[in-house]
């Protein structure tokens, strides 16, 4: 959401988005993991929500996720002409961040898909390519 | 049964896009109406507790001098879609703990002053910077629980056929005509699986309402009301966005009124989308998780079933401004439990809940979620049946 008014000369804010690395061909995602109570994120708090400070280290996470969810957005939003697929991804043993999918297939993944992380695109957005084979079958909703 | 507050009035704009009106104006047209409504005068509110989510700085206090209403102390709160709840609840909370002995709770919004179409997402946000916009957040909870639970999408499109239906009895509704199935379902897509008619239009309104100490004659009973922010949603949560922290706030809600989802004649909950409110139909306890699709489909929901759910037409009809929303939904319960409903009425309300749900921030389970529970006034309980 946008607060009202004019924009056009304000600076941009500092970018939020998760940050990830190249390791080979591989992307992980940067985040932490809190050393007392295990719980991982996108993030470094200083604090843990366990309530440890001081705890948290910096790791990486994937290269592999699961769909939890996905929609394809219809509507434009800014610099992102339609049609754009969405989906909550958590990453292998990591958090669940929001990535936009690569749909060079033309198929957008269930929940259950396993994705791969695929770095950011050209507006910096987190991406996950799907590969359809991959796809699980037996599970009813994902049968062909 | 306790009691935090009474409701001794209330008053809405109509809902729209009306760019051409100022905000005080529909400032103005609800207070007024609430301050009539309640027999008061402005000379005797204590206090204001506004909301607003993209209201210019000041739109309150701008919007009310005019009315007598200054000098007092008016806090505006901004909590998402829940920003007017929001300030419902903290004037019940200043009433009940004896610091004011009128307030007026207030809610405005001028949508079209910000956007034409659907909200731009937050670029300082996580998500907002990846252009997530609201309906894909709704979007992506439909097709979760069309995997999970099997919805249908006629079983998504039956809360659009609902709510509509209902707000073809409400003059104040943005939207009064209602679609078939058919209908809904051949609306462009907006978010998959979610299609137009799936989701709420932006809209500019205000609404307000009168509190008075427990115990004033002839108002609506305020016997609950609770507010929460949303803890984490993250890898650990098996539950879609906004289950856990509606599930949570109803909990505390019915439990400080001493009731049950089973009590309840009417309900007034946040539908923003129509997965939404079969989310929030089963967070509220109306049905078991995954049952919300069959719950509408079922009829209980609808105007002449057991539970009503959004006899006003809801967000889908009336249209969302956002800060001025949960007012509105008070509003509508109100004149449903004091039997002013018209066409809309759930013969014989005594028992109403109102649930309003806000969002936007990435990584937890909404900003802030309201339910309160309201019953008839003292007078007309004792004449109803049981």
């Amino acid at each position: 959401m946008q607060r009202a008014g004019s924009t056009e000369n304000a600076p941009m804010p500092a970018d939020p988005r998760p940050e990830f690395v190249k390791e080979g061909e591989k992307y992980l995602l940067v985040g932490g993991r809190c050393r007392s109570c295990g719980l991982v994120s996108a993030y470094v708090p200083p604090i843990c929500s366990c309530g440890q400070a001081g705890q948290v280290q910096s790791c990486e996470f994937g290269p592999g996720g699961t769909v939890f969810s996905s929609t394809v957005l219809h509507i434009p939003v800014p610099e992102r002409p339609p049609p754009t697929c969405l989906a909550y991804v958590d990453v292998d043993d990591g958090p669940r961040i929001l990535a936009h999918v690569d749909l060079g297939l033309g198929v957008a993944p269930l929940p259950g898909d396993q994705v791969f992380l695929a770095g950011r695109n050209s507006l910096g957005d987190p991406i996950v390519k799907f590969d359809q084979k991959t796809r699980l079958v037996g599970t009813g909703v994902n049968d062909e | 049964m306790s009691e935090l507050a009474t409701i001794c009035g209330v008053g809405t704009t109509k809902f729209g896009k009306q760019p051409e009106t100022p905000a005080r104006e529909l400032a103005w047209e609800a207070v007024s109406e609430a301050i009539l409504d309640a027999a008061i005068t402005p000379g005797q509110i204590d206090a204001v507790f506004a909301g607003t989510v993209f209201g210019d700085p000041g739109v309150a206090t701008r919007s009310l001098q005019q009315l007598g209403i200054s000098g007092v102390p008016i806090i505006t709160i901004e909590n998402a879609c829940a920003s007017s709840t929001s300030a419902f609840h903290e004037g019940c909370a200043s009433i009940s703990s004896g610091r004011y002995e009128t307030v007026l709770a207030f809610g405005i919004e001028t949508m079209t002053a910000s956007f034409s179409g659907a909200i731009s997402p937050i670029p300082s946000d996580p998500e907002g910077a990846q252009g997530f916009a609201m309906p894909a957040l709704y979007g992506m909870s439909a097709a979760r629980y069309q995997h999970e639970f099997g919805v249908t999408d006629e079983q998504l499109a039956a809360v659009s056929v609902k709510n509509h239906g209902h707000g073809r009895h409400n003059a104040r509704a943005q939207h009064q005509k209602a679609p078939t199935i058919d209908e809904v379902l051949e609306s462009p897509v907006i978010s998959s699986p979610l299609t137009l008619l799936q989701c709420c239009s932006i809209a500019d309104a205000a609404a307000a309402a009168v509190l008075r100490p427990p115990g004033t004659p002839g108002g609506v009973r305020v016997l609950s009301s609770s507010l929460k922010s949303g803890g984490l949603w993250d890898q650990r949560s098996e539950l879609v966005w906004g289950w856990q922290i509606v599930a949570d706030t109803a909990r505390a809600a019915y439990e400080e009124a001493g009731v049950s989802a089973l009590d309840i004649d009417v309900f007034e909950v946040h539908d923003a989308f129509t997965i939404g409110e079969i989310v929030t139909t089963e967070a509220l306890g109306l049905a078991e998780l995954g049952a919300g699709g069959r719950l509408v489909e079922s009829g209980h929901t609808t105007l002449g079933g057991n539970q009503p759910v959004n006899p006003s037409g809801g967000l889908l009809s009336r249209g969302h401004p956002l800060g001025a929303t949960g007012l509105a939904q008070i509003a509508e319960i109100v004149w449903q439990l004091r039997g002013d409903a018209g066409p809309r009425q759930v013969p014989d309300a005594r028992l109403g809940v109102v649930e309003t749900m806000g969002g936007g921030t990435a990584g937890v389970d909404g900003n802030a979620c309201v339910v309160t529970v309201l019953e008839t006034p003292a007078s007309r309980n004792a004449i109803s049946p049981a």
